[in-house]
């Protein structure tokens, strides 16, 4: 069931919709550097509060979807989640796994090519942002309660790896 | 003829962006991604609420990738076919009118509906914005962090040294904000 489509536009504020919800253009300069903000951020949990928030701002987009679509099955949950991330411009990700465990991989990633044009390779993963979307895509095929899955970037594109890797475990 | 910017408000809005089979949006001379807006603003009022001490540093963070993206995403956008085809044939006062297309533009792509008010050609700026995602965030005092950076970027861009060697040439301030009750956000942008 492919994921459907309806970019809106508001005539009095110009404002720009996809299905139903507000949206904004910005580019690799942004995300790499909200990400480098972040990860300054370290000693106050910059890096798990981006992921959160991903988590939870995604996670109800998705339901908003799946309830006025009436989608219940959780493959094509998983396939709707992982359309909206290609439809964010985020890259091409895949995803494996069950209510216990799990794995998404990324053959394409906005952030970490986005962090690659912008100042080359990194000595480790930096992809907070799809650590928070995994774990809500995870939590949203299999109706879990928010933060229920871990997720781990194990292999990250900005360190020289030619797919990124996360792994997810229940919590 | 100068820019007719209700045309161009008009026309630009059309635009769609949709990414490629990798998932990707390379557009303007950048790869571009399309987000929730209160993801956004969820993030920025999480980072200040876990350290107000610092919000300092986390406020000059947001501006900072405000700016680089306005910066290098604006020159993508001021040399794109879509801006050659819709604005640069009403040019006819050069930077000034190209500036006035980029801000129809930036009101037509749904950054803030806004538009020039003052113009001192490359020393000051005044801008009026009457609608902006930021406004819609939760917090206090003025905080259109995206705003002050995509400004002084395109003031960068239209009157500093040509790109890319002229970032960080002037700076924006904001004074006004629909977050804090006033009617419009104000931003004025001069020499740093």
């Amino acid at each position: 069931m492919p994921l459907k489509l309806d970019f809106t536009l508001d005539d009095t504020t110009y404002r720009h919709y996809l299905n139903g919800h507000p949206v904004v253009m910005h580019s690799h300069h942004y995300l790499a550097l909200i990400t480098k903000l972040v990860e300054d951020l370290e000693d106050i949990n910059g890096p798990q509060i981006l992921a959160d928030t991903v988590e939870d701002t995604m996670r109800a987009l998705f339901e908003d979807y799946f309830q006025k679509n009436s989608i219940t099955d959780s493959r094509d949950k998983g396939m709707i989640g992982t359309e909206y991330f290609s439809t964010f411009g985020l890259g091409k990700m895949t995803i494996s796994g069950n209510e216990q465990s799990g794995e998404a991989r990324l053959s394409h990633s906005h952030i970490d090519e986005g962090w690659l044009i912008k100042w080359g390779k990194h000595h480790k993963p930096i992809n907070h942002f799809t650590r928070g979307y995994v774990a809500a895509l995870f939590a949203a095929v299999f109706n879990s309660a928010p933060r229920s899955f871990s997720v781990t970037e194990t292999a990250g594109m900005v360190t020289g790896e030619e797919q990124s890797v996360f792994v997810v475990k229940a919590v | 003829m100068t820019v007719m910017r209700n045309d161009v408000v008009k026309a630009l809005a059309k635009v769609t962006v949709q990414s490629n089979e990798q998932g990707l949006i390379p557009e303007y001379e950048v790869l571009v991604n399309l987000l929730p807006v209160s993801l956004l603003n969820t993030l920025t009022e999480r980072l200040l609420a876990a350290a107000p001490d610092r919000k300092p540093e986390i406020e000059a963070g947001l501006v900072r990738a405000a700016y680089e993206c306005g910066y290098h995403t604006g020159c993508g956008i001021i040399t794109s076919e879509i801006f050659s085809e819709v604005v640069m044939p009403m040019v006819t006062e050069d930077e000034k009118d190209i500036l006035r297309g980029a801000y129809a533009a930036f009101t037509a792509w749904g950054w803030a509906k806004s538009g020039i008010v003052q113009l001192k050609e490359g020393k000051k700026m005044i801008v009026r914005a009457f609608d902006y995602y930021e406004a819609d965030s939760k917090g206090e005092g003025l905080r259109a962090y995206m705003l002050q950076g995509l400004n002084q970027a395109f003031f960068d861009l239209t009157y500093a040294d040509p790109y890319p060697d002229g970032m960080d040439t002037f700076v924006c301030k904001q004074t006004k904000g629909l977050e804090t009750g006033d009617a419009y956000g104000e931003f004025i942008v001069t020499c740093k």
